[in-house]
């Protein structure tokens, strides 16, 4: 009984009645490819700039010493960062050289070092990666302590900063989390002992939160991101928004010593070891004094294979790749409901500030996750009233496992929601008027029409998001740290891996599930978006 | 007995059946509508040319051109009326026909049909006579376009509305079993005190109907002979 008589030539224009958002149907792949061709100017840009910066670079040193200014560059640890330029002003001053810093966490400094990085001087904050340095062979000589420092603990300034507390009566500090610095970092690696000798480690552990330098942990304090933190007593003076809750006795850790070398690949290596000879003279060491440096009881050098040399602590590879699918899984979850809603709005509602919402939305995509992480990190701090808010509610966001799924969910948002506008897009609106017709209300109508017939799509997009998520670094680091088991995903647990020695085997297994995942959503996506083409085609 | 409109195209019907009225306005881009009707006919058949703005009638019946203005009266009932929410097209009772048939592509036939939430009895009727029975399990991609547009028409009758809005229903209906659909939608109609509003191009459509002739053009509505 088939009918033969088939309609070939219906038109699938309607003339009259054109709704508008039918008009809008090439509207998102657009903007998807408006979203690629945004980054594909990036990447170029980026490369470019990053040739030609490294073209330039040592064309301008050269230059400059044709003019007979002598440069020195010295790798110094971050915090050195306002005492030691200072202290050495006059040395450069008389002796006619201009000295460049790069300040940096000596876990990133020495490694950087190793490899060849143009520095004629290297000051580390602790024996440990002068030792690996001298190990590698990287530096001349043994190396010279030049400073000592203590750690304290540090709140932000209020109305009572004047009592201190006990460092061995634990129950006397304020409350709140406390941010160390990260594990390899000599800054975290001193606090982590102190804590430790004075037996607070296992009271403690719970509410002690890692991030990068000594220096990134005061700023964090400064602005509120946590209420408590550990960090150098030089990083202290002259902050005035941060107070010196106590200090802690040399005796709780190991001597905290600043130890300066010629890098063996040094173009001037008298200059240099000039420098590092310099460093241990008093005037410098007493100007290091009036940054918070501690007395200096003249130096003996690097004792040749003496002391303990700390152990780095490694990222675990399974944990963050563990870490990294429960990150994007709950992200994606998490912004379902989001993306959906917004991606409907998009596709089908008409007002006045739709263009608006459609750049808001999209904004993550072109923002530098960085400062995404950033302006999360200030909302939702402990700073902000509405971190304050969610804090009483038992919602601790910035460096918690929470920070890191909402880190993911916002930078994935806008591939997210592009996807689902699209299929929401795809739907022919008269599908939903017939259903109304039919006497079914809209809210039925989206259940039992829209949403169904976009469900391919809207996986799709997931799967996306989810990409995206894995991929997550910057706004991560910023908003959520680098906390082992907590928030150290793949991306952040690669590059903690970069600057800890002995980290390479790991990172080619986070390279291999890196791969493996993101070839597989991609695949995922590929075979979904097919099926919502296929699922509203009627006749093939 | 009809309807007291003073003003408008008045055309003739058939007591017992409920009195359609239509007087609005709608500017689109490319087309502008004035249409005045008054009707107790058990069916209108919709003529015009193409572009004059057949579809866009019906879709104001429907309820689905919130940009008309005017008043829409079904018997009893102002469906629209200036200065008033109008009735949305879901508390209309109206069975919209489209003349792309718009069926749910994820739907079976049956679930197509039974989309307004139907009872058996009906569905096998109705599914009986538009000759889908066999058919019921398909999904839409896997039927003919004369398979569709039955399935499209048995959805809205399944719905039991209370006034049909067919447009060119029957375009794709091969010979054979076009003037039985026909017959038997036009019975079903009689039954049931449905009346139809009809868009075709098509003479036979025209008179197989035993009710009026509607002309559109430019913009404005005038009765046949």
């Amino acid at each position: 009984m088939g009918d033969q008589f088939i309609n070939v030539a219906e038109p699938r224009s309607r003339v009259t009645n054109l709704n508008v958002t039918r008009t809008e149907l090439i509207h998102t792949p657009r903007l998807l490819r408006v979203g690629s061709s945004i980054l594909e100017v990036v990447l170029v840009a980026a490369l470019g700039s990053a040739f030609v910066f490294s073209a330039m670079a040592p064309l301008g040193a050269q230059e400059e010493e044709r003019g007979e200014t002598r440069v020195l560059r010295v790798f110094a640890a971050s915090s050195l960062g306002t005492g030691l330029p200072a202290a050495l002003e006059p040395w450069a001053r008389e002796s006619g050289t201009t000295l460049e810093y790069v300040f940096d966490a000596s876990s990133r400094l020495a490694p950087q070092v190793a490899a060849g990085a143009p520095a004629d001087v290297l000051v580390t904050a602790d024996r440990a990666w002068m030792e690996w340095a001298r190990e590698r062979g990287a530096i001349l000589g043994e190396g010279a302590l030049v400073a000592r420092n203590s750690l304290v603990l540090i709140g932000e300034a209020g109305p009572t900063s004047s009592s201190r507390a006990d460092p061995m009566e634990a129950e006397s500090w304020p409350s709140g989390r406390i941010l160390l610095a990260g594990e390899n970092v000599p800054a975290g690696r001193y606090a982590t002992e102190a804590l430790r000798a004075a037996g607070h480690w296992e009271a403690l552990e719970g509410r002690v939160l890692r991030g990068g330098s000594a220096r990134g942990v005061l700023e964090s304090v400064a602005r509120g991101a946590v209420p408590l933190g550990i960090v150098y007593r030089s990083d202290t003076v002259a902050d005035e928004r941060t107070r010196v809750v106590l200090e802690f006795p040399d005796s709780l850790h190991e001597p905290i010593e600043y130890f300066a070398a010629v890098v063996a690949t040094t173009e001037h290596p008298d200059l240099a070891a000039e420098l590092v000879a310099t460093m241990g003279r008093s005037g410098v060491r007493e100007a290091l004094t009036s940054y918070g440096f501690g007395v200096w009881t003249g130096g003996t050098g690097l004792p040749a294979g003496g002391g303990p040399v700390a152990q780095p602590v490694l990222p675990d590879p399974r944990r963050a790749i563990t870490l990294s699918l429960v990150v994007a899984f709950a992200a994606t979850l998490a912004a379902l409901p989001f993306a959906i809603l917004l991606g409907w709005i998009l596709a089908r509602l008409e007002f006045p500030g739709r263009s608006l919402l459609a750049m808001v939305v999209l904004t993550p995509l072109v923002l530098p996750p960085v400062v995404t992480g950033f302006l999360l990190l200030s909302l939702l701090g402990s700073g902000s009233p509405l971190g304050r808010f969610l804090s009483g509610l038992g919602l601790d966001i910035p460096f918690t496992l929470l920070g890191a799924v909402l880190a993911a969910a916002i930078v994935g948002i806008p591939l997210y929601v592009a996807a689902i506008r699209g299929a929401f897009e795809s739907v022919d609106p008269h599908l939903e008027e017939v259903a109304w017709t039919l006497g079914v209300r809209p809210h039925r109508t989206f259940l039992r029409v829209t949403l169904p017939l976009a469900a391919p799509g809207i996986a799709a997009g997931a799967i996306l998001a989810f990409a995206r998520a894995l991929g997550e670094f910057g706004a991560t680091v910023v908003l959520a740290g680098n906390l082992e088991g907590e928030t150290r995903t793949i991306a952040l647990a690669v590059y903690t891996l970069l600057e800890a020695p002995g980290g390479r085997s790991a990172i080619w297994v986070l390279v291999g599930a890196s791969l493996l995942l993101s070839g597989g959503a991609l695949l995922g996506y590929e075979v979904l978006n097919r099926r919502q083409r296929n699922r509203l085609e009627v006749r093939r | 007995m009809t309807g007291a409109g003073e003003v408008g195209a008045r055309g003739g019907g058939v007591s017992g059946w409920p009195e359609i009225e239509l007087a609005v306005e709608l500017e689109l881009p490319g087309l502008r509508l004035g249409l005045e009707l008054i009707t107790r006919s058990p069916s209108i058949a919709l003529v015009g040319s193409s572009g004059a703005g057949k579809t866009t009638v019906l879709r104001i019946l429907a309820g689905l051109e919130t940009r008309a203005r005017g008043r829409v009266r079904f018997d009893s009932e102002l469906w629209q009326s200036p200065g008033r929410a109008s009735t949305p097209p879901w508390a209309r009772g109206v069975g919209w026909v489209p003349q792309h048939d718009l069926l749910f592509p994820h739907l079976t036939v049956r679930d197509n049909l039974a989309f307004a939430g139907a009872d058996a009895e009906a569905l096998a009727e109705v599914s009986a006579a538009m000759g889908l029975t066999p058919l019921l399990d398909r999904r839409p991609r896997k039927l003919s376009g004369g398979e569709r547009q039955r399935v499209a028409l048995g959805r809205a009758l399944v719905a039991e509305p209370r006034l049909l809005l067919l447009d060119e229903p029957y375009s794709a209906l091969d010979r054979s079993l076009r003037t039985g659909i026909q017959d038997w939608v036009r019975d079903w109609a009689a039954r049931n005190r449905v009346p139809m509003v009809l868009v075709t191009h098509d003479d036979r459509d025209v008179r197989a109907l035993a009710g009026e002739t509607w002309e559109l053009r430019g913009g404005v509505l005038a009765p046949l002979a």
